[in-house]
């Protein structure tokens, strides 16, 4: 199909950064595409790795990282010279606390709810992985059609309801979704 | 018999004379200092002299005494100060001359002279040279003052004859408070000085520093070789110069060099000079002073004169006559030079001191590099935190701005902080592209978060999620309800050699 979607199943390498002036990043770190960063996929290579160190490259300019301090899960980081202190934190620790998306309404709009009565034919994801906006979840086959079930934000499966060859009723909840659209 | 020059110097300008030295075949000689044993600079040297000078001694390169006397001992011909330490001291240059060693500056006379303010202001007047309009002597009273401003405009400072620290100093905007600070500062001198006499002069508010480099021998001969712009300091200590200024006309440069070789001829001065000019924004310019050494700052001048400095030092020192005219000076491109001193912009240019783990210099034909350290170095408390010099040369000032930027890009030094990224802000900044930057730009415009900017944060967010994340998955491996691979994957496809 040609449509690629910038997160990948691992949810575990989604991770938030917050900085000391209040500044928050979503950063996805795949395991050999780039990074993504509040959704957007970055144009940025690795160059170089030593022990508290990493240069990378962004489009063609040269960014020296070190690691001045760490203490539990803030670390300051040394950019070019100069200092940024970051709290980190991973997605599933941050949803944990409660600290994305507490409004029930949205989280309600974000669950996958059988539009007609069916049959699920086939479920393409499992709890725990991580979904984008727009990509098909499962297939739901009703008077003979196979209709594809897509996600409605970016999010994390947490808890699916049902499995293939079951029989399910109109409105019935499917999948649970935890958006992570912060 | 090979000439043997002593430098009583330490870091890159020690270096940078054992250049000259070895350029002019003589046996270069430098102190081993106990408080850096392994300093660069010794690598560079034909000879070293073990000074010895336990902690709680005098560094050796303060004790004239003693330089001398190991000067003896080994035969010493010439001694090269280099810049601070006992660079402007007369009494060490009077005591070189004294005991038969060329000492590499002018007179000790000289150096006397231009040292004590009062005087090398009434030379200057001698030579027509313009001051800062103020009052010879103290002002009688408050309506002296007032009388006095009124002649020279406001805004005007109030300074106690027997001053220090900012106490009995005012600055008088406007009439109206001239007699109310008058009588505030006189009476605060009194009490701290027990001396009211208060003097009165213009006060410049945003000004510029300007320094023409001059060059005599011991002949009668001198020339200037244009001018520096060193208004960017933090603390009266400069940090970005550059050659020529963009404040400077043709016209001006001329006028102002006939002055400063005017001056210099008129004291009988011989070496390498600097005489210091401040500017008001309307383009007045006053003399300040004149320094009787080699400046940290030199390398903008050589780069834009093709002049080497420091080989005619030596050379007028051996009584060389000059063969530069001044017709054959011409100022061709521009120079910047950034200092690199292990200080934290980010905690008011707070001295860094420790291990520098890995220092990368940018390496291209037009940037030259001054350094006293290299990785593995140490930077102790006992010295300055001067630790090198990026100097670029460019066509114009546009390209000098964009290839110093890329060059300070490329500088890497891993274990302390630097002034560096503090120069990176100064280049990139309006004030300083546009040339309207003053003495004052640190204190009225810098901020340290301007030091930061949103690439390097994201970038930072990056570097810290991974160290974090490659832990974290490390960590999580055990645990059923996640899949993943070790992380580390994407870093090595993506490893390169750069």
């Amino acid at each position: 199909m040609g449509t690629s979607y910038i997160y990948k199943r691992d949810a575990s390498r989604l991770f938030i950064a917050v900085r000391d002036n209040g500044k928050r990043y979503k950063l996805y770190i795949p395991k050999e595409s780039k990074p993504v960063i509040d959704g957007k996929e970055y144009d940025i290579d690795f160059i170089e790795q030593g022990d508290s160190q990493y240069i990378f490259d962004w489009n063609g300019k040269r960014f020296q990282c070190e690691l001045v301090s760490r203490d539990q899960n803030k670390a300051v980081i040394k950019v070019n010279g100069v200092e940024y202190k970051y709290s980190l934190e991973s997605l599933f620790s941050y949803i944990r606390r409660g600290m994305i998306n507490s409004d029930a309404n949205k989280i309600d709009e974000n669950n996958i709810i059988a539009p007609m009565p069916g049959k699920i034919v086939d479920i393409f994801l499992s709890e725990g992985d991580l979904v984008n906006a727009g990509e098909p979840i499962l297939t739901l086959e009703a008077m003979k059609m196979q209709n594809e079930i897509t996600a409605n934000c970016n999010g994390i499966i947490q808890k699916i309801k049902v499995q293939a060859g079951q029989s399910v009723m109109k409105d019935e909840l499917l999948i649970e979704i935890q958006s992570i659209d912060l | 018999m090979k000439k043997r020059l002593l430098i009583a110097n330490r870091s890159e300008i020690a270096i940078r004379i054992i250049r000259s030295a070895h350029k002019l075949g003589m046996t270069a000689v430098v102190f081993q200092s106990d408080r850096e044993p392994d300093a660069l600079y010794l690598k560079y040297a034909d000879e070293i002299i073990p000074a010895k000078d336990a902690s709680n001694e005098k560094a050796i390169f303060l004790d004239a005494e003693r330089i001398v006397k190991f000067a003896l001992e080994y035969k010493i011909d010439l001694i090269h100060p280099g810049y601070g330490f006992l660079s402007e001291n007369p009494d060490f240059a009077a005591l070189c001359v004294d005991n038969g060693i060329n000492f590499i500056g002018p007179s000790p006379e000289l150096i006397r002279d231009m040292g004590l303010k009062t005087v090398a202001k009434s030379m200057a007047i001698k030579a027509g040279l313009p001051l800062v309009p103020g009052s010879d002597g103290p002002v009688k009273d408050a309506e002296a003052a007032t009388a006095y401003a009124n002649k020279i405009g406001y805004p005007v400072i109030l300074k106690a004859s027997a001053g220090g620290g900012g106490r009995g100093m005012r600055i008088v905007e406007k009439p109206e408070t001239i007699e109310r600070n008058f009588k505030s500062a006189s009476d605060e001198a009194l009490a701290a000085f027990s001396n009211g006499d208060m003097f009165i002069e213009k006060y410049l508010q945003n000004p510029k520093h300007l320094e023409f480099q001059i060059l005599g021998d011991k002949h009668g001969n001198v020339v200037h070789l244009g001018e520096r712009e060193c208004s960017l300091q933090r603390k009266h200590q400069k940090i970005v110069e550059e050659a020529p200024s963009a404040s400077v006309t043709e016209k001006m440069r001329a006028e102002m060099g006939e002055m400063a070789v005017r001056f210099a001829k008129s004291i009988g001065y011989f070496s390498a000079g600097t005489i210091e000019f401040i500017m008001d924004e309307d383009g007045s310019y006053y003399f300040m002073e004149m320094n009787t050494r080699i400046q940290v700052e030199h390398p903008v001048t050589e780069i834009v004169t093709g002049v080497d400095l420091v080989d005619w030092q030596i050379r007028v020192a051996l009584g060389e006559e000059l063969t530069l005219k001044q017709s054959d000076i011409h100022i061709q491109g521009w120079a910047i030079e950034c200092r690199v001193n292990t200080e934290d912009p980010q905690n008011r240019f707070s001295p860094q001191t420790g291990f520098i783990d890995k220092v990368y210099f940018p390496q291209k034909d037009y940037i030259r590099i001054e350094t006293g350290v290299q990785s593995g170095s140490v930077v102790t408390p006992y010295f300055d935190s001067m630790i090198a010099k990026i100097i670029v040369k460019g066509n114009d000032r546009q390209d000098v701005i964009q290839k110093t930027l890329d060059a300070l890009n490329e500088f890497n030094l891993i274990g302390l902080k630097t002034t560096i990224p503090f120069c990176r802000t100064v280049l990139n900044h309006p004030d300083f592209v546009n040339a309207t930057y003053t003495t004052r730009w640190v204190d009225q415009v810098f901020t340290p978060e301007m030091l930061e900017n949103e690439d390097d944060e994201i970038i930072g967010a990056l570097a810290a999620t991974i160290m974090y994340a490659s832990e974290y998955l490390q960590l999580s491996s055990d645990l059923p309800t996640y899949k993943y691979d070790r992380l580390n994957v994407w870093v090595l496809n993506k490893r390169l050699n750069y």
